[in-house]
């Protein structure tokens, strides 16, 4: 099993028994029912959506549920420019999101500001001036293929995780 | 109609300032005092039931806000353009919005992009922009946070 050293299993031979950490258990059940704030911005959002239906399909990874609260949702994919009017939309979204919680900047204008980083008077030059980010995918906009592998690194970050010091965004 | 008709028409009740053809489109310069009998007149006596927009250019180097109505008609198939110079440094206009609804919120766009102010308008409140940008499409336009594109 995972998690758990093999000859620790051969000790207890002959019993239907799985056995594994705790932590192990926790990160697994959380990285692999991700549930996600659909929240769209701009184009990204586009592709957000073709990754959600049947041809990408991110409910083969536990993305089941496109969360319409972000009381429900664990991670927030900031598909899009984020705007100087759109900040405090966003931060209050974050913060009612119960923790744990996740980021993923997706696109060029979520990591930078992207195309609009020059003479622009309403963009802010990254998601990450205004909450914490925990996956960058670049592309303008990236193809579902590159959320989903986003997705996955994501679910691996969250395995790595410890179960006593989960992180806390204050 | 063609431009030179809907000039002739426009002229013969109408001061126009000065006049010019761009892609096949009058474009008629009349003064700000006027603005408001000029585009009734257009409204109501030739037919352009349709305001497309309203907008401003920024002309720096003349220190001039100009002021750009476009209207349509439905009825000949036509387009006019009717701008009026403003001074860049107290651009000021009576407002259309009892003739056209629809000028209400292009010209509550205009005032925050360009500072313009329209006089008697019955809503002069922002509409888009957040507090604290004022006047972005001034080619003068300074922020804190804007990094200028670099010359290469």
């Amino acid at each position: 099993m995972n998690g758990v050293d093999e000859e620790l299993i051969k000790k207890i031979p002959g019993l239907p028994i799985v056995m594994t950490t705790a932590e192990w258990a926790i990160n697994a059940g959380r990285s692999n029912s991700i549930w996600t704030l659909t929240f769209g911005l701009r184009c990204c959002a586009m592709e957000m959506m073709a990754t959600g239906a049947p041809k990408y399909d991110w409910a083969r990874f536990g993305l089941e549920v496109p969360s319409a609260s972000p009381r429900r949702a664990d991670m927030m994919i900031v598909a899009g420019t984020v705007t100087k009017k759109m900040e405090p939309v966003i931060i209050r979204l974050y913060e009612q999101m119960a923790e744990p919680k996740y980021v993923i900047a997706m696109g060029a204008c979520a990591i930078s500001g992207g195309p609009f980083i020059y003479d622009s008077y309403s963009v802010i030059k990254g998601a990450d001036k205004i909450i914490p980010v925990d996956i960058y995918i670049p592309g303008c906009p990236p193809r579902p293929e590159a959320l989903l592998d986003g997705i996955i690194k994501l679910q691996k970050k969250i395995m790595k995780q410890k179960f006593r010091t989960v992180k806390e965004h204050k | 109609m063609i431009f030179t008709e809907i000039l002739d028409k426009l002229k013969a009740k109408h001061e126009v300032l000065e006049s010019k053809e761009d892609l096949g489109v009058l474009n008629a310069w009349v003064s700000a005092k006027k603005i408001k009998e000029v585009i009734g007149f257009l409204k109501n006596d030739m037919q352009f039931g349709q305001l497309s927009f309203v907008t401003a250019v920024d002309l720096m180097a003349a220190n001039n806000i100009e002021m750009v109505y476009r209207l349509f008609s439905y009825e000949t198939k036509s387009d006019v353009v009717i701008k009026v110079k403003l001074d860049r440094a107290k651009p000021e206009i009576e407002t259309i919005t009892s003739i056209f609804s629809t000028a209400d919120w292009h010209e509550r766009e205009t005032s925050e992009m360009f500072g313009v102010k329209f006089l008697n308008h019955p809503d002069p409140n922002r509409l888009l922009l957040p507090d604290g940008i004022d006047m972005p499409l001034r080619k003068d336009f300074k922020c804190a946070d804007m990094t200028p594109l670099p010359k290469v």
